[in-house]
């Protein structure tokens, strides 16, 4: 009886086909994908954002156009903007007690994020999903095999 | 017998993967030899910081005000260029028209919340300072070697 020859090839493992997620590497898709702000027509805490939304939020809202905007009501309570994203997640900022370039700039703060958790990035430069092109060193590999 | 064995076998792996050295006549033959790999990596400086790059990779860097979410940069000063068994070194960087590479502007975020406590004792000094260090995010994009333009 002959043994079973080993296959030259190796075996493909459908886990290996899948892909990492790389947004931007060719293709950027924006991540913010509605904003609601929410205010009161009556308190004086919202008459900055109802000023925000009369004269600037048509502006904001043409230089982009891949974020729906709604505009919600909120009786008797402070304002905010809430932001969604492609992730499911979504941001939360009271607008109380700015002024309209204040709010303007928290819109633009939910506007550039990606919707990912606030974590510490001091430490955290280079995120690779691939492994070192070089390879990594072994001390067994070089003319003079290392020695401890 | 295995201890007496075994000096040669790894004489022998250390021979086996040295190949000669090869050193390429011009930047462009270069280039093709370390296209050739299958991975390859970058040293280029960002923001006046020098770092080892790769394509796919999140590049996070101190906020840039330029620059809208989306935009996309050329980095401009790449010193190495290299894979696994060749390097071109840039003297200090490599030309733009030589290697082209593109960095996708993914998000402008800001760090954990660091809260900052100072305080002078028996002097009735003390305070906190809550601060957020705003950052930009980059998506490195894949490394082209650039073309000649051919002469007719």
């Amino acid at each position: 009886m002959a043994s079973a020859t080993k296959a030259a090839t190796r075996p493909l493992l459908r886990a290996s086909l899948s892909s990492s997620p790389a947004n931007g590497h060719v293709a950027f898709i924006p991540q913010v994908r509605k904003v609601v702000i929410e205010y009161c027509d009556s308190w004086a805490s919202s008459a900055n954002t109802r000023t925000f939304v009369h004269n600037h939020l048509e502006n904001v809202a043409r230089a982009n156009p891949h974020v729906e905007f709604v505009v919600k009501q909120r009786t008797h309570k402070e304002p905010i903007a809430r932001g969604f994203y492609l992730n499911n997640r979504d941001k939360v900022v009271p607008l109380h007690g700015f002024e309209v370039n204040g709010i303007a700039n928290k819109i633009q703060l939910i506007l550039d994020s990606s919707g990912a958790k606030i974590k510490p990035l001091k430490r955290r430069t280079v995120e690779s999903t691939t492994e070192s092109a070089r390879g990594i060193w072994s001390g067994l590999h070089v003319d003079e095999p290392f020695k401890i | 017998m295995a201890a007496f064995l075994r000096p040669s076998s790894l004489r022998v792996a250390a021979r086996a993967l040295h190949t000669h050295p090869v050193s390429p006549s011009n930047p462009a033959s270069a280039l093709s030899l370390i296209a050739s790999h299958p991975s390859q990596y970058v040293v280029a400086s960002v923001a006046g910081r020098k770092y080892l790059l790769a394509p796919r990779d999140l590049l996070t860097v101190p906020r840039l005000n330029d620059v809208k979410v989306g935009d996309v940069l050329a980095l401009s000063d790449i010193h190495e260029v290299g894979s696994r068994e060749f390097t071109l070194r840039g003297n200090p960087t490599i030309p733009p028209d030589a290697v082209k590479v593109e960095a996708t502007v993914v998000e402008h975020t800001k760090g954990a919340m660091e809260v900052i406590f100072k305080k002078k004792r028996r002097k009735g000094y003390q305070k906190t300072i809550k601060h957020k260090q705003t950052y930009t995010r980059l998506r490195i994009g894949p490394i082209e070697p650039v073309e000649p333009p051919h002469q007719s």
